[in-house]
């Protein structure tokens, strides 16, 4: 076992304040996804869906990066594909050195950290700055994120109070909104001047080459609109084929994640921006990361490249709410990129059985993690694979353990006696004795205090062998005789799920329901009246300009009214970016709703700039109330979403919950969000 | 004609509690079986196949096979994990052996955990037990997980007289065991432990009733250490007290 691993789990263990913020996020994140696993009718259909496309993804990897590939090129996005990071890195440097990149901005990817890019772009002169709230922090700290979805999740608000007091100058405090207006108008800064925005990407679609960014600051949506450039990172294996694969993972990712029916911000970016379009980057970049995967693609761990990132296995693992994602290292001390479950079999298939097998033998294989899984990954199966030695390095044939020696030599000769019941009663008939003499010494009491270091002593003791084992004392004959042909019934669990009930309100009704639980605000009105209604809305926030959608873009006389009510009105565009960022408030039409998760789809393009939804803290959103769909694949098949260069589904105000999971509202994109439904159409 | 049982008793059991192997035979007795006893049983080979020792592991899971095929019948395992073990991970083991492979699905396709057996396929709910006390029910991970039986346990211990059942806060958390994983890392497996300790405590119960040796091993030894009074139960030593 790594030295280095035993002495991380030591000091975890002996951290009360990480003790506390692992209890805290294990309780909170396994309710929230309990609960928004309720709301859908057939979760475990879903599952098995979802594992099945996964499945046919890996094993046609090849093909569906083809038509990938293919696809997005003609959509003009800059393909690249990268063997290994040492490539990846490189790549990323000559796009930064031939735009003369000064300031990076990147929203999370893991596969960044995977290939340390942070470090070897700092070490070539760009400045680099982590977008994401939690990223941000670590960052500030100099540490790498500790949970995939929260990268901060071992801090408590005390520790991020003292270092944004330390390192912005912020007066000390445990005001967690404070702390994240903090980071807002500083990283508000950054995005502006950034030259080059850097994201991962959680699903390419192969049928239509669009990218699926999902993230809830706003902070993913920053970095893929406002800079010049744009480079997104993605694993190879983060393909789905189709626009209703999409809508099946994102039923399923944002639930696992964070217990969310959609995330606030679905970004779905098929181009660079256009001709016409008045926002949005010049150049659209993808790096196609392998670094290993498709080597692990044809080991018998291949099943761990299903994995969609969302982190409800570390949330439900016993043994990651002990010791939390900075302990699991390799044999150097090297940290491993994806912590918890999933890490203990990515961390050996990519990065060798050496330096990180030993993480798999820190499971007691108890089954969370598959449970939690939504892609239904067999994580105990695997880690007793990574234990056994099977995979990249060694097929099944040439494996070899990685047990401990003195744990190999206990079970050889467990073994040599378990495979005799000759030599298994002599065994026991020893242990037997021992017991016995044990008893006298311990005047009776059945239990012996094994030293720590035998490992079981540490904490428990252990129960003395039985003087006469069960097969002295049951003497019976076996019965080889079946006294009839059993017929029985084929095992399994016979218990059935009760449907959740359906609902059976009107779509309007429920679309209104989900948006006010998620803290947006619904209103219904004719077109006549609705200047009159936004009007409203900026009086109460005494707002007196605005950012908004091209006037043939919303309806007849709107912007009108509002002129001559004495709001001044700003049609936003990539070059006057920098001097509207102040703005309080902008308007926008929606293509449509999604009732299912109270949402609205909001297209770019032509007269429709993506920065009037994004900038403001107040984002006001025009609806015809024929637009409003029951579920997403419905939306996702419409043909105008990989029409227009990007789009994206708004869920709700921009949010975060990177500080002590406690959610607070508005962070980089608008912390309003007014829906008003239009009744004429 | 009552249904002949093989019964496997596995290898803790055996050595470490015979007097809960011989509540079992009672217990499925009571329930109308004919319990026969193959007398060439060990060791499934769980505790190799989980230090990752998957050579030792077939030679266990051989001899386990060898040991049930002249015997008929349904075989009764009185533990969650190596009833999965052999419905699940032989075919993992065997994978790329389809000799065995054979012989170790259809030894699977008989193989059922204990109390799965008593209300699935005996069709028992009340074996007119008793217990004068509070008691509660930890889910054996295995058990729950890999076979999904959880309703079968807890309509038996329902059906237990005089007992006050209260349900276990957390009751599917793992206790921490996991074979040679509470060996090999004492510590983790001890902070788990002492959590599923705390809940017993909160629950009010005196007994904890399990399915798996394991996990009562490990609860007891924990409990015992910290010099507390609850105690950890197989189910059928709970189900044989009339």
């Amino acid at each position: 076992m790594g030295n280095a691993f035993h002495s991380r789990i030591r000091s975890a263990l002996a951290d009360a304040n990480l003790q506390l913020a692992l209890d805290a996020n294990a309780e909170k994140r396994i309710k929230v996804r309990q609960t928004a696993f309720e709301s859908l009718s057939n979760p475990e259909q879903l599952r098995a869906r979802a594992h099945n496309m996964r499945e046919d993804v890996i094993e046609h990897l090849d093909v569906y990066l083809e038509t990938f590939i293919a696809r997005a090129r003609k959509n003009g996005v800059i393909v690249h594909r990268a063997a290994d990071a040492y490539q990846a890195i490189n790549i990323v440097m000559e796009i930064a050195s031939q735009k003369e990149a000064k300031l990076i901005a990147k929203s999370k990817t893991m596969v960044s950290e995977e290939i340390r890019l942070n470090p070897a772009l700092e070490e070539h002169g760009f400045q680099v700055v982590e977008t994401d709230l939690g990223e941000y922090i670590v960052q500030l700290r100099g540490e790498a994120p500790s949970h995939i979805i929260t990268p901060a999740v071992h801090l408590r608000r005390q520790d991020v109070g003292k270092l944004f007091e330390e390192k912005l100058g912020l007066p000390y405090t445990e005001d967690i909104s404070v702390m994240t207006n903090a980071a807002r108008s500083t990283l508000r800064q950054v995005f502006l001047d950034a030259d080059i925005g850097i994201s991962g990407v959680n699903f390419g679609v192969a049928e239509t080459g669009t990218l699926c960014v999902v993230t809830n600051e706003g902070n993913g949506r920053m970095v893929t609109t406002i800079p010049r450039t744009h480079i997104a990172l993605m694993g190879i294996e983060r393909m789905v084929p189709t626009m209703d694969d999409l809508a099946l993972m994102l039923s399923l990712l944002p639930r696992s994640a964070t217990g969310q029916k959609l995330s606030v911000y679905t970004s779905l970016l098929t181009s660079p921006r256009r001709m016409d379009d008045p926002d949005g980057p010049q150049e659209r970049h993808i790096i196609l990361i392998d670094n290993g995967r498709f080597e692990v693609r044809r080991s018998e761990l291949s099943e761990i490249l299903y994995c969609i990132r969302c982190g409800a296995c570390l949330n439900a693992c016993p043994v990651f709410r002990e010791i939390g994602g900075h302990a699991y290292v390799g044999r150097n001390g090297m940290g491993s990129t994806y912590p918890g479950p999933v890490g203990s079999v990515i961390s050996p298939a990519l990065f060798g059985q050496c330096e990180f097998g030993h993480l798999a033998r820190a499971s007691s294989l108890c089954g969370a993690c598959k449970e939690a899984c939504p892609v239904e990954i067999d994580l105990p199966k695997l880690l007793l694979r990574v234990r056994a030695g099977i995979g990249v390095q060694a097929p099944r044939a040439l494996a070899k353990p990685n047990t401990p020696k003195l744990l190999k030599l206990g079970v050889g000769i467990f073994t040599l006696a378990a495979t005799s019941p000759k030599r298994f009663a002599v065994t026991q008939w020893l242990a037997g004795l021992f017991g016995s003499a044990a008893t006298l010494f311990s005047k009776g009491d059945p239990w012996i205090r094994l030293p720590a270091f035998s490992g079981w002593g540490y904490s428990k003791d252990f129960p003395l062998p039985a003087s006469k084992p069960f097969h002295d004392r049951y003497n019976t004959q076996a019965n080889p005789i079946a006294d009839e042909e059993h017929k029985l019934p084929v095992h399994g669990d016979t218990s059935t799920k009760s449907s959740p009930k359906k609902y059976d309100e009107d779509l309007l009704a429920k679309f209104s329901d989900e948006l006010e639980a998620l803290g947006g605000k619904f209103y219904s009105c004719s077109t006549n009246e609705v200047w009159h209604k936004i009007l409203e809305i900026l009086q109460v926030h005494d707002v007196k300009e605005i950012l908004s959608w091209d006037v043939g873009t919303l309806p007849d006389r709107l912007l009108e009214n509002l002129t001559e009510a004495g709001i001044q009105v700003v049609f936003p565009t990539s070059e006057n970016i920098r001097t509207i960022s102040h703005i309080r408030a902008g308007i926008t039409g929606a293509f449509g709703a999604i009732a299912e998760s109270g949402s609205i789809v909001i297209l770019g393009g032509a007269g429709q700039p993506l920065t009037a939804s994004l900038l403001p803290e107040i984002h006001i959103a025009l609806l015809q109330e024929k637009d409003v769909f029951w579920q997403l694949s419905q939306v996702l098949n419409m043909g105008e979403i990989e029409q227009v260069a990007a789009a994206v589904l708004i869920s709700g105000p921009s949010r975060t919950a990177d500080i002590e999971m406690t959610l607070t509202i508005g962070v980089h994109g608008p912390g309003e969000l007014h829906i008003i439904c239009l009744k004429d159409g | 004609m009552p249904t002949t049982v093989q019964l496997f008793i596995t290898c803790i059991l055996d050595t470490l509690y015979p007097e809960t192997g011989e509540a079992i035979v009672r217990v499925l007795e009571r329930a109308g079986a004919r319990v026969s006893y193959p007398p060439n049983q060990t060791c499934c080979g769980q505790p190799a196949f989980n230090a990752g020792l998957r050579a030792h592991a077939r030679k266990m899971a051989i001899q386990t096979i060898c040991a049930f095929e002249p015997y008929k019948g349904p075989v009764v395992v009185p533990s969650g994990s190596c009833a999965a073990m052999i419905r699940h991970s032989y075919t993992e083991l065997f994978a790329d052996d389809h000799k065995w492979l054979e012989r170790a699905l259809k030894l699977a396709q008989r193989t059922y955990e204990f109390s799965e057996f008593l209300v699935d396929i005996l069709g028992v709910t009340d074996l007119g037990a008793r217990f004068d006390g509070r008691m509660t029910y930890h889910s054996s991970c295995h058990l729950l997980r890999d076979l999904g039986v959880d309703r079968q346990p807890r309509t038996l211990l329902a059906g237990i007289h005089h007992a006050e059942f209260v349900e276990l806060p957390n009751s599917t958390d793992c206790c921490g065991f996991g074979g040679f994983f509470s060996i090999e890392h004492p510590e983790i497996s001890s902070a788990m432990m002492d959590r599923k300790i705390e809940n017993i405590e909160r629950s009010g119960a005196s007994v904890v009733v399990s399915c798996d040796a394991g996990c009562i091993t490990n609860i007891n030894g924990g409990l015992h250490r910290k010099h507390k009074n609850q105690r950890a139960m197989h189910i059928a030593d709970i189900l044989d007290n009339v």
